[in-house]
């Protein structure tokens, strides 16, 4: 009996002590990223301190100083508000009839749309760009934005998902007290799916604060750069002949970076673990 | 009837949305991209038809069999890295113990650190003069160890795939995993524990079985992501050019070289083409072997 109950608490101890490593490995670059910022350019370069000999502001400093930081973050906003808000609203109505109404053809929309959220954007992109050259889109933030409001296959896909686990007799019932289609979606099922619009709405901003691909292909000024392009262009530059990266910015600039997404997890992590059972993606 | 017919009207108002941006932004970009692939098209938008030329000269490219390789290596070790990964972090979690809210945090928060950040931390984490794993390292070692990570080709994919379980696709996979683990039937395991089995046993006999749909939905999306996040994690990591010596140059990073820099457009979509068929051969392929080895429950 004795030795049962060392047992459990020797498993329950190796079990913390392997949560702990994983914890440390996987929090090991954000540490890297939140004290790099505070490094001297020497410091960071030369050692590889985890913690600043001596701390310094120098470099957010210099970020504020040596580029549009702020316009960076405000197109990063922009962009992020204007594509999430389109695609919650299109992928929400696109998916109600997919999951509560009966129609003609809709087996074969539901199968082009989970055919399509196997294409890879990438694949596309360069017609993409061609086309958006063509209708003078390119250099802002519309190839983005806009075709965010015509409803992407994957959201589509987990708004579905969740509006089949909402009871049938809710539409009927409202449908039998006078209310035409639209009115049962905005007004009865669009107020119970908070939670899974909360979901769909941290990943999609999560998703656009954090791209880079996009941005890397459509935009080429300073005017329309987005935090992301900041990071890789913004903060490096030539001295003599040399080609100076300089990263202990770049870390600070990062930390900003890190800031919106962690307060959206920390936030939304309720949801995010409530939404991903109730979307069913099991 | 003419109710139905009703239905159809307003069922198809609302997919509206959908059917605009399927034809303008997939569907007519498909066509395009095929038809472009049979032109010379420069960036400036100069072109000419030129049959089958980019294909000819692409099937006669070293450069880019390599790169076709590399994005098939590279897409099938992710999937296994990251899914393998994020089931072990959301076992860890599934132990039912204190603080595991702030395990979460810690393994779920590098998913949302955006994908270039972490890229520009680990170029210097796994940098050669001050770096931090090349100190760790010295510090065991007792003497000083410079090894050169990003530039030499056996040490390379050791940290590509390293990073990649730090990208978003792990941290959504692990979330996944995490609520389907606690959805598996309590009894089976008390059941099994009467039995005597071990903890290998369990996990081979019971866990894996129950969430082997999950394995699937992972392995699509994370193939999905593979192939179009590997841009985003390798073109600040090791350039367009796939340093060193090309090993990292998938497919995405080529197109971007060819269209960008070479200026051949109509050759980037040639590539994009193949790009297009890798995926598809994927998806093929993943829902053909989980016919033979998904378990669902009815």
């Amino acid at each position: 009996m004795e030795s049962a109950h060392i047992k459990t608490h020797l498993h329950s101890l190796g079990m913390y002590v392997l949560k702990i490593l994983v914890a440390l490995i996987m929090f090991m670059p954000i540490i890297w990223i939140l004290t790099g910022g505070f490094k001297t350019l020497t410091e960071f370069t030369t050692t590889a301190n985890l913690f600043p000999a001596h701390p310094t502001t120098e470099n957010y400093q210099y970020i504020f100083e040596h580029s549009n930081i702020w316009r960076y973050m405000a197109n990063t906003f922009f962009l992020m508000f204007g594509a999430t808000i389109g695609t919650l609203l299109s992928s929400a109505l696109v998916a109600y009839p997919l999951a509560r109404m009966d129609f003609t053809g809709k087996k074969v929309i539901f199968s082009i749309i989970v055919a399509t959220m196997l294409i890879p954007n990438i694949a596309l992109i360069i017609p993409q760009y061609i086309m958006f050259g063509k209708i003078g889109w390119l250099d802002s933030l519309l190839p983005m934005i806009v075709p965010a409001w015509f409803a992407y296959p994957y959201n589509v896909f987990l708004f579905r998902q969740f509006f089949r686990s909402i009871p049938k007799e809710l539409d009927e019932a409202a449908i039998i007290d006078g209310c035409t289609r639209p009115q049962v979606f905005f007004k009865v099922i669009m107020p119970i799916s908070k939670p899974t619009i909360v979901t769909i709405g941290i990943l999609s901003c999560v998703f656009w604060w954090n791209e880079l691909t996009q941005p890397v292909f459509y935009i080429n000024s300073d005017k329309w750069r987005t935090m992301t392009i900041a990071l890789m262009t913004s903060f490096m530059y030539t001295s003599g002949n040399a080609f100076v990266i300089n990263w202990a910015s770049i870390m600070a600039a990062s930390t900003f970076m890190l800031v919106p997404p962690m307060l959206l997890y920390i936030f939304g992590s309720k949801y995010l673990v409530g939404g991903i059972k109730t979307t069913g993606l099991k | 009837m003419r109710r139905k017919n009703q239905d159809n009207k307003v069922a198809y108002a609302f997919i509206l949305p959908w059917i605009i941006g399927f034809l303008c932004f997939t569907l007519f970009p498909i066509i395009f991209m095929v038809q472009q692939s049979l032109t010379n098209r420069k960036l400036n938008g100069v072109s000419k038809f030129i049959g089958l030329t980019n294909y000819k000269n692409m099937f006669r490219s070293s450069v880019f069999w390599n790169s076709l390789r590399v994005t098939i290596f590279f897409t099938i070790v992710m999937v296994v890295v990251t899914t393998i990964w994020a089931i072990i972090m959301a076992l860890l979690l599934n132990s039912k113990q204190r603080f595991n809210g702030i395990f979460q945090f810690c393994y779920f928060l590098p998913s949302v650190v955006p994908t270039v950040a972490l890229a520009y931390a680990f170029r210097t984490i796994f940098g050669k003069n001050a770096g931090l794993l090349n100190n760790i390292l010295s510090m065991f070692a007792g003497r000083n160890i410079e090894v050169n990570w990003l530039y030499q080709q056996n040490t390379i994919y050791f940290v590509v795939f390293f990073i990649t379980l730090f990208t978003y696709s792990t941290g959504q996979m692990m979330l996944i995993f995490r609520s389907g683990l606690s959805d598996v039937p309590k009894e089976l395991y008390e059941a099994s524990n009467l039995d005597g089995a071990t903890f290998i046993q369990k996990f081979f006999h019971i866990t894996l079985p129950m969430i082997s749909p999950l394995i699937l939905f992972n392995a699509v999306s994370g193939c999905v992501s593979a192939l179009n996040g590997s841009f985003a994690l390798l073109y600040p990591l090791t350039s367009e050019n796939g340093d060193p010596n090309g090993s990292t140059q998938v497919l995405s990073l080529l197109i971007y070289k060819e269209a960008f820099s070479n200026m051949k457009v109509g050759y980037a979509c040639a590539l994009s083409v193949i790009l297009f068929l890798v995926a598809a051969v994927f998806g093929g392929l993943i829902f053909a072997i989980s016919k033979k080895t998904v378990y669902y429950e009815d």
